[in-house]
């Protein structure tokens, strides 16, 4: 990593909320985690060719509606491109085997090109886009705080079973809460080592352990920084009143509206219909 | 102590939990083997440590945490899959933590250092497992993918995990000592 | 006179860091706090104040002793949630205290935790971020924020608890002399509608302002009176290890050349005050 791309840490946000204030975004966050779970689940089923287009073009009118505009979820696939093409290649050379029906097309040795492997590289293709789409689409119209009370309120339920429901909601809200803090310590360790002569990255790379040995005086101090603050941080929730697993009440209230449950009845029947879909 | 979670689990596991998510988003956590699966990453040390240090249960919530993030910045399709992204992140933790009791009688070194390389190679075989089952990797590519990549990040991870674990547990001489406050309800 | 707000008998505290290493820190602690108080507790670093101050909402219990808060006992456990009510307590780092990822959520998080009702809370956060002055700021995250910002969030987050007594340790310390000022602007006006304030801190002229000082050294308390009474005491603060107000030095440093200058002055203010007296100026806001 060279010196001027230090600041870019400052800026890293998980999830990128966009709010653009569409009706998707409006939408109970506990009914859009519900129905992208479904969503993502069906397409992860449906492996036809029409089934992935309607699919693709249904996650397409998702931004069209939201409001956002699709160059986001482009700017995700456009980094996995290469690798969708190498892995598409791996595939189609080499899971000809495996993926043994259909009509053979090519035979070279441990080389077969079936109409069955070229459907499975197509297929895995577009579904990896449309995750993408369907994910960004969540992300985009839902901010972290919203997305993490959602799961809880969601996973509350499992309150009977003794799961820790709450527990977990804060953590990841810690979790979340302390990236940036970290990236803002972790840019300061960095110009902080620069500035005494340290360089990171700037071996070749072929020099792979050159380059694994660069990054432990960084990683290292990043753990114990975490550490050290978590005790921090223990004390400062016990002075206010923290017990885990007490009675609390909480001030988020999460309302779902008729219209809500209009949209989450859609995308199941939508779901079914992906997966049961004959062509 | 081991009475479900106590605040100290809670904030651990949301540190590294921040930990993990920041060191797979920056990439700062990359260790650079170009291969078919990606880079190899120590973003699974985390989860290493906080089974090491506050049992499976914070090991599990940490692998989750990564696993999540790893699901949500994915850009290759074989983690857009969350049964590759997520499921086999879980068990990270939980055998660095099994790893760690069962050897902590013999020698608390030993036990950290083994561990480190337990939680590295469960994610390394378990995530090409799952990569192989669900059809993004053929055999013969998963078995080079973990030399090229599990071994590498394995050494990494007993290196990292002993530095920082022995550190937290203020073994040897460490100089400054010090007593965790309360923290146990 | 008035029943104390937060009385330690006796108090010895060591910390046990395994079973051949105990630390000892406080010996034999005795002192009360009155409600509406103002106390600055100063000592050298490593003196035992910051074990002191978790003494006394019952984050540390002692080993010898009791601390006893409105008459509760901190060794109790089930008075536990309602000490920590009544005696709030904001720290050094400022980022080691925020847990939400929203403002208005952090400072609700307190509120959560003993159970207030969702209409109260929205009053009672509105009320916290007021008296703070970061109202418009409820709904960004903590990482926009400067330190002092920050910091102020954590004193919103213990007052909305309606404690009685807020007990700072080095809540400045991290903090820019701007982030300061805010601070202490703050805490004077928390004391001024009535709040117990209890502070451990490095800067002198933060003490002056206080009711009482009390000056710890190797978790003892060794000297205990009004800011003018210590800091008098030029000589012995020096061999604790610790300063006097700026404004005390200065005062000394001119009554030594000008005896006429009085020497006993702890603070701006005072000194304004003495050189308008001397000269025979009268300020526009002095009549
Ligand atoms: N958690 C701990 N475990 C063991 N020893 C500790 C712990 N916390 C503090 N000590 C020791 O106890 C003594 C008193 O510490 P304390 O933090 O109370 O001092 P302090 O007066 O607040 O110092 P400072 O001005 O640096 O904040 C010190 O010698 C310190 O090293
Ligand atoms: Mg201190």
């Amino acid at each position: 990593m060279a010196a001027h791309e230090f600041e870019l840490t400052r800026n890293i946000t998980i999830g990128q909320y966009l709010p653009t204030g569409s009706f998707i975004h409006r939408i109970d966050p506990r009914i859009k985690i519900v129905a992208f779970t479904v969503l993502v689940a069906a397409i992860a089923v449906c492996d036809t060719y029409a089934g992935n287009i309607i699919a693709l073009s249904f996650v397409c009118l998702l931004f069209r509606l939201s409001r956002i505009p699709v160059g986001y979820g482009l700017s995700g696939v456009k980094p996995a491109m290469p690798f969708i093409v190498i892995l598409a290649v791996l595939q189609l050379l080499f899971y000809g085997e495996v993926a043994s029906g259909g009509t053979v097309y090519l035979k070279y040795g441990v080389i077969i090109i079936t109409s069955e492997s070229i459907r499975l590289v197509i297929v895995s293709a577009l579904r990896f886009i449309e995750i993408i789409f369907v994910s960004s689409v969540l992300t985009l119209s839902t901010s972290t705080t919203q997305l993490t009370h959602g799961m809880a309120s969601l996973l509350k339920p499992l309150k009977h079973v003794k799961f820790p429901v709450h527990e977990l909601s804060l953590i990841i809200t810690i979790a979340i809460r302390f990236v940036p803090t970290f990236a803002m310590e972790m840019e300061k360790m960095m110009k902080a080592q620069a500035s005494r002569g340290a360089q990171f990255g700037q071996s070749a790379w072929w020099k792979i352990v050159e380059r694994t040995k660069d990054m432990f005086p960084l990683i290292i101090p990043l753990f114990h920084v975490a550490m050290n603050r978590a005790e921090d941080l223990v004390l400062a929730m016990e002075a206010r009143c923290y017990t885990p697993g007490g009675e609390r009440t909480s001030y988020r209230k999460l309302r779902a509206r008729p219209g809500d449950y209009l949209v989450l009845l859609f995308c199941l029947l939508f779901s079914l219909f992906l997966i049961w879909f004959p062509y | 102590m081991e009475k479900g979670l106590t605040v100290r689990k809670i904030v651990i596991a949301g540190v590294l939990g921040a930990v993990a998510i920041l060191l797979g988003v920056t990439r700062l956590g990359f260790i650079p083997v170009p291969t078919a699966a990606g880079n190899a990453t120590i973003m699974h040390v985390p989860a290493v440590i906080g089974g090491i240090v506050q049992g499976p249960v914070v090991g599990l919530i940490i692998g989750l945490i990564f696993g999540v993030s790893s699901f949500l910045n994915a850009t290759i399709p074989l983690f857009k899959d969350p049964l590759v992204a997520i499921l086999p992140r879980l068990f990270i933790g939980v055998t660095a933590y099994l790893t760690y009791a069962g050897f902590k009688r013999v020698s608390e070194f030993a036990a950290i250092g083994v561990a480190g390389f337990v939680g590295s190679i469960t994610n390394t075989i378990l995530v090409l497992t799952m990569a192989v089952i669900r059809g993004y990797l053929a055999p013969g590519v998963a078995v080079t993918v973990a030399v090229t990549n599990g071994l590498p990040e394995a050494v990494v991870s007993v290196i990292v995990t002993l530095a920082v674990v022995v550190s937290w547990k203020k073994l040897g001489n460490a100089g400054k000592k010090k007593s965790k406050i309360s923290g146990d309800f | 006179m008035k029943q104390p707000l937060i009385r330690a008998e006796s108090v010895s505290f060591d910390y046990v860091v395994n079973r051949n290493d105990v630390i000892p820190v406080l010996r034999d602690v005795s002192f009360s706090i009155y409600p509406g108080e103002y106390v600055a507790i100063i000592g050298h670093n490593g003196s035992g104040k910051s074990t002191l101050a978790k003494h006394l909402n019952g984050i540390l219990k002692p080993i010898a002793g009791n601390v006893f808060v409105n008459g509760l006992n901190t060794k109790e456990d089930k008075y536990r949630r309602s000490i920590r009510q009544q005696v709030g307590m904001v720290f050094q780092h400022p980022d080691n205290q925020i847990v939400a990822t929203i403002v208005e959520d952090d400072v609700a998080f307190g509120l959560e935790n003993i159970g207030v009702p969702g209409e109260e809370m929205k009053e009672r956060i509105d009320f916290a971020l007021d008296a703070v002055g970061m109202s418009t700021y409820r709904n960004r995250p903590p990482h926009h924020l400067s330190g002092g910002q920050k910091q102020r969030i954590a004193i919103a987050g213990i007052i909305a608890m309606r404690p009685q007594c807020l007990v700072l340790d080095e809540a400045t310390g991290m903090l820019d002399a701007y982030g300061r000022r805010d601070i202490l602007r703050v805490v004077r006006k928390l004391h001024r509608e009535g709040m117990t304030i209890v502070t451990v801190t490095h800067h002198m002229s933060e003490a002056a302002e206080a009711d009482r000082v009390l000056v710890i050294e190797s978790g003892r308390i060794v000297m205990e009176g009004t800011p003018r009474e210590i800091f008098q005491q030029q000589e012995m603060l020096h061999q604790l290890q610790l300063d006097v107000p700026e404004a005390s030095r200065m005062a000394r440093l001119i009554h030594d050349q000008v005896p006429a200058f009085q020497s006993g002055l702890i603070s701006q203010q005072e000194m304004i005050d003495e050189v308008r007296r001397l000269s025979g100026i009268r300020g526009a806001d002095a009549g």
